[in-house]
């Protein structure tokens, strides 16, 4: 192998290293939901507290850790500690941790669809009586869309797929969700593992596939072993592995560990990921459907959507179209952050009202009334706090100025700084940045540097950042640059008062 | 084809089409940085940005047609883009003034941006700063610089394959980087300098070889071919006219070298004017008899210490010459030259030709020696490489060249690289190898020494030094066995096959394992690989031919082609690489003392007659002496005078201790050269001839490519184009000669050969044609040969079954190690050129011997420390360089080297088919010296 690709890789991952750490490493959540919940401040009271213990702890600021409901969050290795609560991380350095695999299951109501094991995989032993082609049609009338963030019409995507005539396909599982503020997938991986892989079998006999990966961000380990444990369970129950329920399906599915990066949710970054590159997105078109893992036909759906596809064809597309409020169709699992009393994932009907949402976690903390609502995670442009009304679902957040994308809505107090909040994001995505075309990777870190330099955001920084976004917005290879800006500029024009004025 | 429409103007392109290419045709250019039509598109740097309706816009550079698309590639909304995008980039560079391309050959594609949009990134936060590299003696890297448009990573990995350069780090803080982000001039780089000719920034730019480098429209070029490698790269000098110099050169299209160059073509040519160049005819002194070594270095006494330029010293060497005018000179070479013929006979002259001339001087040079000194005793280099290649070839299917071009592995399934170290010694053709196995053809490289190419191998077999026989029969023992044998073409087109059936059949892989030590399920899976390839092509080099069975080599490499009926269908062949730029072409000038022009038999009286006419001479029906036989004659006493140009066989012959003392031995020794090299130390007269860059000239090249090399420079002082030499030389011994040019020259010659008898100058043309060529006005010539039988009596190619045989002179308890040699990436035979190149010479300034690092330990021996080598017949001392390259018990030296020179130490016994000599093995003891 050459050398540089050793190099290009080991320095790409932010998994991978080429040296022991120092000691133990602390890795520090810095993103919104934890910047929100003081993670500098933390991260300088723990610094300063360790530094008199003998043992050497090395404290990494790192991105988001998908524990946002915890935030300002930690991890060491897999036990997550907040990092504002020093005695509980000294307790973790002293090996008192926590037990992290025997969480009980939260009851996820519909979204649950079997009793028991016994009836686990029942919905794919009958489809595989049916036309293949029949799957993919019941999803589109229950008009499903991606859970991932984009909202692609899954049944349309997988019609797609099914189309190509070029062989071997391969289902991919999006587990990869590392967007501040995102971590449903994590709380649906733990829980309904099963769920996850029979959405993917399912889209295997419907496209053709014999093969499936999930892709799953290094960080979700206990999530990753339920998901492991669940596929040894299905194929004992004959569910996956060769010749499925003796009806002649082969359909297997392999565990994949991110080596680090939000870039890597990117599809085509993960394909590449996959294939042993620098997880740098592709140049679209081709999309995955047609050019995918290896060149050849890939399904990509997002855990999430293959949960959902899963119940649609269990129980019909009426079913799922019952499932909303009036007027929307379906339900969708929530990751709520930020300063609300009960931070978490709810699974709400689509159509469900920010504020409703906000209700059904307990409002904001005591003492803090709203500032700001991000409805769609890091991404998504900020909200001023009388937008309460607006309904939780991709078409109406959309014409709100914002977007639904996974489904992380956090909520802000009205005491944060906001241009603090605005330029922590941009960071975020500066950080992120692959680096692969010129407009993100110098984009955002000129857009950063302006900001953190002019101390202010308005006048003639604003419109410097402002050309910048327009900029990224239009010419970047993929989501992370045509975004990285916009909250930041979001926050300009809802709250120009509060950007320090020039 | 698909119909789209481009800024309203209706196009119609074939599918597949990139946008920027669609627009070009249409006339509409559109801005880019990362992009090069020859490198893989990319996409990164965003300028060429087009709407064609969608949510984003889409980088033309990547983006294929569609049906009834409508693009706009330039509206106020693209252009603002493209302005922010130039700031962008423009507010991490240097000034202008300060930028190492602009300050130079003055193309920054981002600087010309930054003036079109007006754009300076001055309002920008500038990027912490980024450091440079001067590490590199040809390239300058400034990473404050580069872009990461990823042009020379494509440039390096996917265009030449050498895997050096490569992104480390993410997002804004990622940068290229060579190897595990060493410094350049530290790393695996190769110096092919693809990187520096692709940079659009001044992140990558060559430094000047000999002259500053100054933008290309304020000099003339030249188009020309690459003076070096029988790959025949297509080059293009930038040259300063009034200051008679070259400034810079670059590769040029062509349809074999495709704009690739490597590091000796790219910075290799200063040499033409290093002021050790001959100027004047040079006459030994009176007191310079009788006739010796004048060097320390040529007289035995080397301490393989390199001195300042390794270069011959010129104060030791020239008291024993006296400066004289032409006349003076000539008319003594003459009046000594024809005073042996008459006195001694015609056979006691002797001349050696250089595969370094071109078609012109080759072809009168053999006519001067055959026609004017009336024997066949000349020859050239071409017996040091390929006389053994062409001696099987010749026997097994009726000529000698190349079936097929190296271009043509594209088409292959199966590569097998035979003895051959490709990317250090054709490295161009070895870019094309390593693209064809990146696209998917498998890859064999045969080779007891790990050469680069082994890295990209699907099989690399670590032969045993002398063992290829072995190896290459258990091949074809297991095709046959296993049946992938073509038995159509085997019966249509070849004979004797029962014959080689009965050979092989005993090499099973478990027999021919214990000899060539390949293991027997490795035999197996090559064998297979290779035969069950729909098409597969075969290369090999001296690895192959230089030994005294080299012969026998080459013809199990032909069985093996025939066998699988491999040769005279696209992406299959035989190829011998032809070492020097014309070996193909002194051979097809005659430049053998077996053969006229095109391989027309002496021997055969109807040949004779009709060059007895063509010449006005009554000519020798003898064969003549090969080189090394010429050698040994001059040892006894036979061979009197002798004619050497462009030869320096004092270091590029075996035995060296013996070629001394033939040298001296010589009553009258004329070298024409544009050095005074170790063989000219022995000279009665010096004559100073022009360098590749001064003359015009014909050279064939490894494909049957014949190309036009042009004079770049004036020659210095009172130099002459060779051919106007040899005419003087041969009217004065009374056979007149007479040419107002090389192209005069060339149309005899063409005329005398079927292969050429259609090339003319004009249309050669730019790139040149191959051979043969009914048509060259409209057609490059044909790629594969042999498509339908072979230039034999019987129409039909033979198989000649070998038996392999154990080397010459095995290693026992005094001289226990097998002892190869050959070339390095950096340096040309003899170094008479090389050594004198600036860039060339830093990179490898110093003789060394490469030994595995178990010997190493096993002898204590460590990286740098002098060890002292000895054979039979002679011993020199150098530095040890420790390298997993070798093989357990055995070591390599390159021969460029005179303070340390390899062929002290080797063997003269000779191949008895191709007179070749066994320069890859022979027994060597090495030993520690203290205070190195």
């Amino acid at each position: 192998m050459p050398l540089h690709r050793l190099e290009s890789l080991s320095t790409y991952y932010t998994h991978f290293r080429r040296r022991p750490p120092a000691g133990r490493r602390l890795a520090v959540c810095r993103d919104l939901s934890c910047h929100l919940a003081g993670a500098e401040a933390a991260c300088e009271r723990l610094r300063a507290a360790l530094a008199e213990r003998d043992e050497a702890v090395e404290i990494e600021r790192v991105s988001c850790l998908g524990r946002c409901e915890q935030a300002p969050a930690a991890a060491l290795g897999e036990q997550i500690v907040r990092s504002d609560r020093i005695e509980d991380v000294v307790r973790v350095l002293d090996g008192q941790s926590e037990p992290v695999d025997d969480r009980p299951a939260a009851d996820w109501g519909e979204a649950k669809l079997y009793a028991g094991r016994g009836q686990h995989f029942s919905t794919l032993r009958a489809a595989l009586d049916a036309d293949p082609a029949e799957l993919a049609r019941v999803l589109e009338e229950a008009a499903l869309r991606g859970m991932g963030g984009a909202a692609f019409a899954t049944g349309r995507k997988w019609s797609l797929v099914a189309a190509e005539p070029a062989n071997p396909k391969f289902v991919i599982c999006n587990a990869d969700e590392s967007e501040p503020g995102t971590f449903k997938d994590r709380e649906i991986l733990r829980d309904l593992p099963h769920l996850v892989l029979e959405g993917m079998a399912l889209a295997g006999w419907a496209i053709g596939a014999e093969r499936g990966i999930v892709f799953i961000r290094h960080e979700y380990a206990p999530e990753r072993r339920a998901l492991e444990r669940a596929i040894a369970d299905a194929r004992v129950d004959a569910a996956l592995g060769q010749d499925v329920f003796g009806r002649g399906f082969h359909f297997d599915v392999e565990v994949f560990v991110s080596p680090g990066g939000y870039i890597l949710g990117e599809e085509t970054a993960l394909l590449e990921c996959l294939e042993d590159r620098r997880g740098e997105p592709r140049n679209k078109p081709p999309f995955p459907g047609t050019v995918g893992l290896f060149g050849q036909p890939t399904l990509i759906n997002n855990v999430e959507t293959f949960v959902h596809a899963t119940g649609i064809l269990a129980r019909g597309a009426p079913w799922w179209r019952g499932l909303g409020e009036p007027g929307h169709a379906g339900h969708k699992f929530i990751s709520v952050s930020g300063d609300v009393e009960r931070p978490g994932v709810y699974l709400v009907p689509f159509g469900t009202s920010i504020g409703g949402l906000l209700e059904r976690c307990g409002g904001m903390r005591a003492g803090r009334r709203l500032g700001a609502i991000a409805p769609g995670g890091a991404s998504s442009n900020f909200l001023p706090p009388d937008r309460l009304d607006v309904a939780l679902d991709f078409e109406t957040l959309q014409q709100a100025g914002s977007m639904l994308g996974s489904g992380a809505v956090i909520f802000l107090a009205d005491d944060h700084d906001l241009l603090e909040v605005g330029l922590n994001v941009a960071r975020f995505f500066r950080n992120e940045s692959c680096g692969k075309c010129v407009p993100c990777r110098v984009g955002s870190e000129k857009a950063v540097k302006l900001v953190e330099q002019a101390g202010v955001l308005s006048g003639k920084t604003l419109a410097r950042v402002s050309e910048l976004h327009a900029t990224l917005a239009r010419t970047s290879i993929c989501g992370l640059g045509q975004v990285a800006l916009a909250p930041l500029l979001s926050l300009a024009e809802h709250y120009p008062d509060l950007m320090r004025g020039e | 084809m698909i119909e789209l429409s481009i800024d309203d103007r209706p196009v119609r392109v074939p599918e597949g089409t990139t946008l920027i290419d669609a627009a070009q045709r249409a006339g509409v250019q559109i801005p880019v940085l990362c992009h090069d039509p020859r490198l893989r598109p990319v996409g990164v740097c965003r300028l060429c940005v087009v709407d064609v309706g969608e949510r984003v816009l889409a980088a033309a550079c990547v983006r294929v047609c569609e049906p009834g698309m409508q693009v706009r590639t330039s509206t106020p909304e693209i252009e603002s883009h493209r302005s922010t995008l130039v700031d962008l980039l423009m507010s991490d560079q240097d000034d202008p003034e300060h930028d190492a391309r602009e300050t130079t050959l003055g193309d920054n594609a981002l600087l010309a941006l930054s003036r079109q949009y007006e754009r300076s990134g001055e309002d920008l936060p500038a990027a912490s700063p980024r450091p440079a590299d001067t590490s590199s003696p040809v390239i300058a890297v400034d990473h404050g610089a580069c872009i990461l448009c990823d042009r020379c990573i494509r440039a390096c990995d996917e265009v030449q394959g050498n895997d050096v350069i490569g992104r480390t780090g993410k997002g804004h803080a990622a940068r290229i980087a060579f190897d595990l982000d060493q410094p350049m001039g530290e790393s695996t780089c190769v110096s092919c300098g693809e990187c520096a000719a692709v940079c659009p920034t001044g992140a990558l730019v060559d430094k000047p070889v000999s002259a500053p480098l100054r933008p290309v429209e304020q000099l003339e070029h030249v188009d020309s071919v690459c003076p070096y490698c029988g790959v025949g790269c297509a080059i293009r000098y930038h040259v300063d006219r009034a200051a008679n110099e070259i400034v810079h050169a670059e590769g040029r299209e062509s349809p074999g070298s495709q704009e690739r160059l490597c590091v000796k073509g790219r910075y290799g040519w200063d040499y033409a004017q290093h002021p050790q160049r001959l100027t004047r005819p040079l006459i030994r002194r009176d007191g310079a008899y009788p006739k010796a070594a004048l060097s320390r270095d040529v007289q035995g006494h080397h301490d393989g210490r390199r001195r300042p330029g390794g270069l011959v010293d010129y104060d030791e060497v020239m008291p024993a010459f006296r400066e004289a005018s032409w006349e003076e000179a000539l008319d003594l070479v003459a009046r000594r030259l024809s005073a042996i013929r008459d006195t001694h006979g015609s056979d006691a002259l002797a001349g050696f030709g250089s595969a370094k001339c071109s078609n012109e001087e080759a072809y009168l040079f053999q006519k001067l020696v055959r026609a004017g000194f009336g024997t066949n005793n000349v020859d050239h280099c071409t017996r040091l490489c390929h006389a053994s290649s062409v001696a099987a070839l010749l026997e097994g299917i009726g000529s000698a060249a190349v079936t097929t071009t190296y271009g043509d592995v594209a088409n292959a399934e199966a590569i097998l690289v035979a003895g051959s170290n490709a990317a250090a010694n054709h490295p161009v053709a070895a870019s094309f190898f390593k693209q064809a196995h990146r696209a998917g053809a498998t890859l064999i490289v045969a080779d007891p020494r790990r050469g680069d190419l082994a890295n990209h191998a699907d099989h690399y077999c670590r032969l045993k030094p002398g063992t290829d026989v072995a190896f290459y029969n258990s091949l074809m023992q297991v095709i046959i066995e296993e049946d992938l044998v073509d038995h159509d073409y085997v019966a249509r087109h070849t004979e004797n096959y029962e014959a080689l059936r009965e050979t092989v059949a005993r090499y099973t892989p478990e027999m021919a394992a214990k000899i060539c030590g390949i293991e027997a399920d490795e035999i197996r899976a090559v064998a297979l690989a290779f035969g069950r390839a729909k098409s597969a092509i075969i290369f090999w080099g001296m690895g192959i031919s230089q030994h005294v069975y080299g012969t026998n080599n080459a013809r199990s490499l032909i069985a093996l082609a025939l066998l699988t009926g491999n040769i005279g269908k696209p992406g299959a062949g035989l190829h011998p690489l032809r070492g020097q730029n014309n070996v193909q072409g002194a051979s097809d000038s005659g430049l053998i003392p077996m053969v006229y022009p095109d391989y027309q038999s002496v021997a055969d009286p109807a040949v004779r007659e009709k060059f007895e006419r063509a010449w006005g001479r009554s000519l020798s029906p003898d064969p003549g002496l090969t080189v090394v036989e010429i050698t040994a004659a001059a040892h006894e006493g036979r061979v009197k005078g002798m004619y050497i140009m462009g030869e320096n066989p004092f270091l590029s012959d075996p035995n060296v201790n013996k070629v001394r003392r033939a040298l001296a031995n010589l009553d009258f020794l004329v070298v024409q050269d544009i050095f005074l090299t170790e063989t000219a130390e022995f000279a009665d007269v010096i004559l100073p001839a022009s360098a590749y860059v001064e003359k015009l000239g014909t050279y064939t090249n490894t494909d049957r490519r014949v190309q036009v090399g042009r004079p770049v420079l004036r020659m210095p002082g009172e130099a002459r184009p060779d051919w106007e030499i040899l005419c003087d030389v041969s009217t004065r011994i009374g056979y007149p000669m007479k040419y107002t040019s090389p192209e005069e020259i060339f149309a005899e010659f063409a005329s005398l050969t079927d292969a050429y008898r259609t090339f003319t100058y004009a249309n050669l043309g730019d790139t040149g044609r191959l051979w043969p060529n009914p048509d060259p006005e409209h057609d490059d010539g044909p790629v594969v040969l042999f498509s339908d039988g072979f230039p034999t009596p019987s129409g039909r190619a033979t198989f000649v079954p070998v038996d392999w045989t154990a080397a010459r002179e095995l290693p026992d308890d005094d001289y226990p190690i097998v002892l190869n040699t050959g070339r390095l990436l950096e340096h040309w035979h003899t170094g008479s050129m090389t050594r004198r190149t600036r860039a060339l010479d830093a990179l490898e300034p110093e003789a060394f011997v490469s030994i595995h690092p178990d010997d190493a330990a096993e002898l204590g021996i460590a990286e740098g420390d002098f060890v002292r080598i000895s054979s039979r017949r002679g011993r020199v001392e150098l530095r040890a360089r420790i390298s997993q390259r070798e093989s357990r018990g055995a070591v390599f030296m390159p021969f460029h080297f005179r303070e340390a020179a390899a062929n002290l130490l080797t063997l003269d016994e000779l191949d008895p088919d191709g007179k070749i000599p066994e320069f890859k093995f022979c027994a060597v003891k090495v030993e520690a010296v203290s205070g190195g």
